[in-house]
């Protein structure tokens, strides 16, 4: 929280989505492509096969342009957003796995060394010293695979580390091999689907043996997947696996990004089964982007449900996406972040500058202004107000109602609120009536999210943090002094009645 | 300065002794300075190279062009890859003024990524789609690409000047163009453009001679060692003289720390000074670097210790630069000694893993059936 802050109209949550999202697609395609075509070449030179030759040829230069250059470039844009919008937790992961990183360092150089060697010489060298590039590409690739599974999953589920505070601790922690598994699994089902585009150029004559071959490592590619996800879920505490799963998850969306996920890995199961192994003659481009969109969506999916079930944290238990550690939430709340940040204290001392000053450091990580998880939307309004309490026959003061507030006040029905507010008429009559009620709301939920950093506060150390019974199980505690907090308040309030309020591009001056 | 505009150390301390991660830090940014040059300076030189042979072909500065093209195609990843390291090594040591100085220039600073992705496919697209036939077909992509690279060296001096400066960072939270206004900007950025283009120039010298001296295209490979020796001697009297205007643009407390600094910073700011001018009598001396291939291969290695004192001397620098700051901080260390050696015994297996197998492809050459 003591960083400059780099507030960006799309969110830094969003940007980060942006550069990670095909950095992971295209990673893991590098890893699972390393294998299938050294697999592909090694076979092809036993069999004698030149089409299975001609579809590892072609493979490899998809993973030179794409691994190598986009690959390479989006996994050091990953550092370049994280440090950008995230700086105090990229940090801490770094000081605590920075011998990690650079042992997948090493594991990368060879890597990308061995790529470009086994890519220029195709026809250059021997049979048997091009296969040795490939298998050495291949455990360059899957070793990094092995090391960073280690730092995602401990993320997640930092099991004993947050005890000992243990290397080792924290990376076998109780998700790595699950995770290994299933990621596994993934590299292969990202490998299949990007190799059937070259493999569809094959010669008619051969083509398809070459797409059955292929439906082949789907399959595995899906079950090691499959077999992978279920242990992982398993392997999940239970207060995480209460957020997504069971008869009543906490939170609905995980939840049904769950089902999408599964059900996108079915359907490219049964494109696989159905196009590649028994019918190959029916694979077309179409169908191959149709299998290549469910399988991401799968992956997609499940890092949405990882990414998901983490917050507020982004290692659990220990750090919270906004770079708040737990153990600093009562020193922060007696010394005030304006006394933490010098970033937070420049500028003019009215409440609402100092209010928007406090939102840019604890809430900015997460929220912005009008964009992506925008936080004027999240208030409620006059409008919003109105609307719930006008009579209509066609119930759109309830659909308001559960869309605009159902989120806080889950306990209380639509006609009981009725009652407790003023009539249309009444709001009309006194909107200064009504703007105080909202000063109000927003009062009641920020202390809400500050009593809730007392919860955390409090809780057990050494162990996961029970979030499920926390009011906003999926948002950092409010962090800060009372009048930081009522000037967050403040703030909050000129943004429903003030929609020219801003924030400031940098630094402190708005 | 306000000191609290400097964040706080990471409270998870750093995981071995300090003088490790500055012995990393300059280690691999010297690996990286060597990868980044070929990539700068070569982007360049390729670029200048295919415009001057005319578009024709056969035109020896055609034929460094086409090989420039050649090496970048790998070098630019060798270029990121081994930037990572440093990149690593950099966020444990200054996390607080690196995070912050990125931060102050971010949508530039991410924008590198863009820059950077795009001058690496301008380099791939002239590999593959140039079709020398054509007057002049590619050269806007060698273009694109040496601006691309040229580009981020500057983005990079930027972020390295604000970083050594948090004194600077409330007013640079304003504006922060007026980095670009720095006396010490331009001399540095020279000073790795000139590097660039002289290192690529030596390199590019180098690999002719030794083809010349095989035997293979005598003329061509002679007339392109003496056209990049001179650009290799040019470039290197430019930043000797580049090189003493940067040591007087210099802050005075910082060029005062240098002086002050005794035997540990007055070595190698000496070494490197002596080696530039040495560089120069050895480059004036020859003017067909076919006919001295001994020579050549000296003046390389020479370079390549002067860029390895470089670091040394700019590490130095920029904790001259930030030693008001960072004397206010105490950073704690948690030494993971066991994960180092695992480190360094990886890292000693990895590169003996890279020669084995380059080794194994240089001695398995093969043709028709027998090739892969």
């Amino acid at each position: 929280m003591d960083y400059p802050i780099w507030e960006l109209a799309m969110g830094g949550g969003m940007l980060m989505a942006i550069v990670a999202i095909p950095h992971v697609i295209v990673s893991h395609f590098a890893i699972g492509g390393g294998l299938l075509i050294v697999v592909s070449e090694t076979l092809a030179v036993r069999r004698n096969d030149p089409e299975l030759r001609e579809l590892a040829r072609r493979s490899s230069l998809v993973l030179i342009l794409v691994s190598t250059v986009f690959g390479a470039i989006s996994g050091v844009g990953i550092w370049v957003v994280a440090g950008l919008v995230s700086p105090a937790a990229i940090s801490s992961l770094i000081h605590t796995y920075v011998w990690g990183w650079a042992m997948e360092w090493v594991f990368f150089v060879l890597e990308i060394v061995a790529a470009l060697v086994y890519y220029s010489t195709w026809d250059k060298i021997s049979k048997a010293a091009h296969l040795l590039v490939g298998w050495l590409y291949f455990v360059g690739a899957y070793m990094s695979l092995v090391i960073i599974n280690g730092i995602i999953t401990f993320m997640l589920t930092p099991g004993r580390w947050l005890e000992t505070h243990a290397f080792w601790d924290g990376f076998f922690n109780p998700t790595y091999w699950p995770a290994l598994l299933l990621r596994t699994g993934i590299v292969i089902l990202m490998a299949t689907v990007v190799m059937v585009f070259p493999a569809l150029k094959t010669k008619d004559s051969h083509r398809a043996g070459v797409l059955r071959y292929l439906g082949w490592w789907l399959v595995v590619g899906v079950l090691l997947s499959y077999s992978g996800y279920r242990w992982w879920e398993t392997a999940l505490p239970e207060t995480v696996q209460y957020l997504f799963a069971g008869a009543s998850p906490a939170l609905v969306a995980l939840s049904a990004t769950r089902s999408f996920a599964l059900w996108s890995l079915t359907l490219a199961l049964v494109i696989g089964v159905v196009i590649l192994i028994a019918s190959p003659r029916w694979a077309r481009g179409a169908t191959a982007v149709l299998l290549a969109l469910s399988a991401f969506a799968f992956f997609g999916g499940y890092e949405r449900l990882r990414e998901g079930t983490r917050k507020p944290f982004l290692v659990h238990s220990h750090l919270f996406s906004n770079g708040v550690l737990v153990s600093d939430i009562q020193s922060i709340n007696e010394q005030g972040i304006l006394a933490r940040s010098g970033w937070a204290a420049m500028g003019p001392d009215d409440p609402v500058d100092v209010g928007r000053r406090v939102f840019r450091t604890v809430c900015s990580s997460c929220h912005t202004i009008d964009g992506y998880q925008s936080i004027r939307r999240a208030l409620p309004t006059f409008d919003d107000m109105v609307a719930v309490v006008s009579e209509s026959s066609s119930g759109a003061g309830e659909l308001v109602y559960r869309s605009e507030c159902g989120a806080c006040h889950t306990e209380i029905s639509h006609p009981e609120m009725m009652e407790m507010l003023p009539t249309v008429e009444e709001m009309h009559d006194d909107p200064e009536m009504i703007h105080d009620l909202i000063q109000g709301m927003i009062y009641a939920a920020v202390v809400q999210l500050a009593e809730m950093g007392e919860a955390y506060r409090v809780a057990p150390r050494g162990q996961m943090i029970d979030t499920a019974e926390m009011n906003s199980p999926y948002m950092p505690p409010f962090v800060g002094t009372d009048e930081e907090l009522e000037a967050l308040v403040e703030f909050l309030v000129a943004l429903v009645h003030d929609t020219t309020v801003r924030p400031a591009e940098m630094g402190g001056e708005g | 300065m306000n000191p609290n505009l400097i964040p706080a150390v990471d409270p998870a301390g750093v995981p071995g002794p300090l003088w490790l991660f500055h012995v990393l830090l300059v280690l691999t940014f010297f690996l990286h300075l060597l990868f980044m040059n070929l990539s700068l300076g070569g982007a360049i030189l390729a670029a200048v190279g295919h415009y001057r042979s005319g578009g024709r072909r056969d035109d020896f500065r055609a034929v460094l062009a086409s090989r420039l093209v050649g090496v970048n195609s790998y070098g630019i990843s060798l270029t990121i890859t081994t930037g990572v390291a440093p990149l690593l090594f950099i966020q444990v040591l200054y996390q607080q003024y690196f995070y912050a100085a990125t931060i102050l220039i971010a949508p530039v600073w991410f924008g590198m990524l863009v820059l950077l992705i795009v001058g690496y496919y301008a380099a791939y697209f002239h590999k593959f789609r140039s079709a020398p036939d054509r007057r002049n077909s590619g050269g806007v992509w060698l273009i694109v690409s040496a601006v691309m690279f040229f580009l981020i060296a500057m983005i990079h001096v930027a972020v390295n000047l604000i970083h050594a400066q948090p004194e600077k960072w409330a007013s640079l939270a304003d504006g922060s163009w007026f980095v670009l206004a720095d006396p010490t900007y331009w001399p540095r950025l020279l000073h790795f453009g000139f590097a660039g283009i002289g290192f690529s120039a030596l390199v590019a010298t180098w690999w002719s001679v030794r083809r010349a001296s095989d035997g293979d295209d005598v003329e061509t490979n002679t007339a392109i060692a003496r056209w990049t020796w001179r650009w290799v001697l040019w470039t290197t009297a430019l930043q000797v003289v580049d090189g003493f205007v940067l040591l007087m643009v210099l802050p005075r407390p910082v060029l005062l720390g240098m002086m002050r600094g005794g035997a540990a910073t007055l070595v190698p700011l000496t070494l490197a000074i002596v080696l530039g001018i040495g560089l120069l009598m050895m480059l004036a001396r020859v003017t067909n670097p076919v006919e001295n291939p001994g020579l050549v291969t000296g003046t390389l290695a020479a370079m390549t210790l002067t860029i390895a004192i470089m670091t040394i001397t700019r590490h130095q620098v920029r904790a001259i630069y930030l030693e008001p700051s960072t004397a206010q901080f105490q950073i704690g260390v948690v030494s993971q000694w066991g994960n180092f050696v695992l480190f360094a015994v990886l890292l000693v297996a990895g590169l003996a893993t890279v020669g084995f197998m380059v080794r194994r492809v240089l001695t398995s050459p093969a043709s028709g059936v027998d090739a892969a």
